[in-house]
């Protein structure tokens, strides 16, 4: 059993608190990001649970046992750093071979166990150089495998894609989920980038603040974001969040907005009338036709796709997304609407909760509706 | 590359480049180059101190040099010397680097005072020694004498092998502060993630002193032990304020020994032959020195 179990977790620098009372069960063999803008407190997490940092209260286990008070070389883990931590003056195979080493493995039964990590991550041809004669990716793949050599119950990782370049990073991604796949050990990877934790996790503990806003795997975080800090923060581009207020007209809920009016979708019971705030994906915004007028201000060509900024009222805008064939120009009048079926509402504050009831699978999918 | 026409401009550029460097060229022969010259030009003759005049000998100084016994005394003397109070510079500098370089709360006020005995003039480093080592009011005989270690105060400075412990242990006294300096210096630049990685791997304290921190100070060192073998193989003040080379002359280093033949003996030339043998010795040291400093740069 390597299950991992934050329990009221606080961690406290003096009088700084980086982590507020985080409760968190990660499953045997499931890979968990933790996400978060930077100074979330993904890091000092990470380190708590690597033993390097101490929780100034509350008790984290893994596989039933409380670690709170055993040295992180006891705590049956393996950490890929951020900067990597490779012995600059070791070789490649002696790096991979420390831990095994510390861990009086006999040099002969050594041999193997680094012969075969290296094969697993294609690092054969290496073992002979020095950390400084490899490049960024190599580096990367020699503090995966002394992670790895050893067979750890739990890994973690803080930001190891982070100092690679865009198309690496892309491919060590999957070699990771692959990697995953193939160990089916528990794994905690901390990043800022959202792109990394939806493709990669199982599930996604969404931070900031020091504070856990929402666990669940990534569709869900993205299709039914908690509040509104994770609907802002997960997707590119983000959703447009539009405040205005709420009313109940004869049983139904209106939202209603300078430029924008439309019946909610199933609210829950905590709905009430009054400041709210609207959240629609842009892909949700269909351009082109609908009852909303604005104009457009600004068109990002990605290549395969034209993200339109329309603006419908004063300081008011839409983000939409358009195919690729149809340029709309700047200050052009446009029409357009909101799919409300997948129109979030979330109560009002910077932090406020979504509102929407549920999903259930045969929801009726909504006309297009507003103004 | 001779055969690449310059432009005007970067003929310019070449002409304001030497005019700049004029100044530093021209000091460095006026200071460096120009003893060095008349050092080797003097050490060809018998030269009389007091007047500078002498007649031409060639290489007879070397000659009677190479089969003295008090050169080679002292030169063994002076390995001595740098070979002891070298290895007491650097086991103490690295021990004590290592303790400053953990979180005590004196740390940043002992950093400052480790300095101390390498700022002070050597004059009166020296007195102080002197006073604390002498055997009829030393404070040294005293307390130890107090403490029930000895019967009769000891001859600290007077009597072999004493006097070299002495100024063995002096030497190391004034010349540690560089090497915590320096080792502190290159610490404090090792990665902490090094460390945190070394013990999750399941390295202790021990482990992790050999396999992440001596690894990482081994070139600084390297370097620190060339500089200050250097460094002590010339060093003259400290000796010769203590001990005078004594006694008799078995504090006796080489550079004492060039300065007792210059203004004890007014030998000018042989004095001169002695320094340019050492200077050969010393150039040893420096080329394994600019060998090992290149090979880094290399690398
Ligand atoms: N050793 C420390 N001393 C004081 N503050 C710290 C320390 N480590 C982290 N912090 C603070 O805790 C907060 C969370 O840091 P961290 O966990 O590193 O964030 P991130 O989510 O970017 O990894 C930050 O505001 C940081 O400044
Ligand atoms: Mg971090």
């Amino acid at each position: 059993m390597a299950e991992v179990v934050f329990k009221d977790i606080v961690k406290s620098f003096g009088s700084f608190t980086a982590v507020h009372g985080l409760n968190l069960t990660i499953a045997e063999g499931e890979f968990v990001s933790l996400l978060g803008p930077s100074g979330c407190g993904k890091t000092t997490t990470l380190r708590m649970l690597a033993g390097l940092d101490f929780p100034t209260s509350g008790s984290i286990s893994i596989g039933n046992r409380v670690v709170n008070d055993v040295a992180p070389g006891e705590r049956d883990i393996a950490m890929v750093f951020q900067s990597y931590a490779l012995y600059p003056h070791m070789t490649v195979y002696d790096n991979i071979a420390y831990p095994l080493k510390k861990r009086g493995v006999r040099k002969a039964d050594r041999a193997p166990m680094v012969q075969k990590t290296a094969d697993l991550l294609q690092l054969t041809e290496l073992l002979r150089r020095k950390p400084r004669q490899l490049s960024g990716g190599q580096q990367q793949r020699v503090a995966l495998g002394r992670a790895l050599v050893r067979d750890p119950k739990v890994f973690l990782l803080d930001e190891p894609l982070s100092n690679l370049d865009a198309k690496l990073r892309g491919y060590m991604r999957v070699e990771l989920v692959e990697l995953h796949r193939r160990l089916g050990r528990t794994m905690v990877y901390v990043t800022h980038d959202q792109l990394e934790a939806m493709t990669m996790s199982d599930r996604i503990a969404v931070m900031e603040g020091g504070k856990l806003q929402q666990f669940a795997p990534p569709n869900e975080v993205y299709r039914e974001p908690a509040n509104r800090f994770v609907a802002g923060f997960i997707g590119t581009p983000a959703m447009n969040l539009i405040d205005g207020t709420l009313a109940n007209e004869a049983g139904a809920w209106r939202f209603a907005s300078p430029g924008i009016t439309l019946t909610c979708p199933p609210l829950t019971d905590d709905a009430v009338s009054g400041p709210a705030c609207l959240g629609v994906r842009p892909e949700d915004v269909l351009l082109g036709e609908g009852p909303i007028r604005g104009q457009v201000q600004v068109v990002e060509q990605t290549g395969h796709e034209n993200i339109v900024v329309v603006k419908i009222a004063d300081g008011i805008r839409l983000t939409g997304r358009a195919g690729a064939d149809h340029v709309w120009r700047p200050g052009e009048t446009i029409q357009c609407a909101v799919d409300v079926s997948k129109a979030h509402v979330f109560a009002a504050g910077p932090s406020g909760q979504r509102l929407n009831r549920p999903l259930t699978k045969d929801q009726p999918r909504l006309a297009k509706e507003g103004a | 590359m001779s055969t690449v026409r310059r432009t005007p401009l970067e003929r310019q550029y070449a002409l304001i480049g030497s005019l700049l460097i004029a100044p530093t060229v021209l000091i460095f022969c006026a200071v460096i180059v120009y003893p060095l010259v008349s050092a080797v030009y003097l050490s060809l003759f018998q030269v009389f101190t007091p007047t500078l005049e002498g007649s031409w000998v060639g290489l007879e100084n070397y000659r009677t040099l190479l089969g003295k016994n008090e050169f080679w005394s002292s030169l063994w003397t002076n390995i001595v010397w740098t070979v002891g109070t070298l290895t007491l510079q650097i086991i103490c500098g690295v021990g004590m680097a290592l303790v400053l370089h953990q979180n005590i709360w004196f740390r940043s006020i002992a950093r400052s005072l480790i300095l101390f005995p390498y700022f002070v003039s050597t004059v009166v480093a020296v007195l102080v020694w002197k006073w604390v080592f002498n055997d009829l009011y030393g404070i040294l005989n005293h307390l130890m004498i107090v403490a029930g270690l000895i019967d009769f105060p000891v001859d600290y400075l007077g009597s072999m092998p004493n006097a070299m412990i002495s100024v063995i242990l002096v030497g190391a006294w004034k010349y540690f502060p560089f090497v915590v300096i320096a080792v502190l210096a290159r610490l404090q630049t090792i990665p902490d993630a090094l460390y945190e990685a070394a013990r999750i791997d399941g390295a202790g304290p021990i482990a992790s002193f050999w396999d992440v921190t001596l690894p990482q100070l081994r070139e600084v060192l390297v370097v620190i032990i060339m500089l200050r073998a250097i460094w002590d193989f010339k060093e003259f003040d400290l000796i010769y304020l203590l001990t005078g080379g004594g006694p008799v002359t078995s504090t006796q280093t080489l550079p004492l020994l060039v300065y007792k033949e210059a203004f004890k003996l007014n030998q000018m030339g042989m004095a001169s032959a002695y320094a340019v043998v050492m200077m050969a010795i010393m150039l040893v040291f420096m080329v394994i020195y600019i060998r090992r400093t290149r090979s880094e740069d290399d690398t």
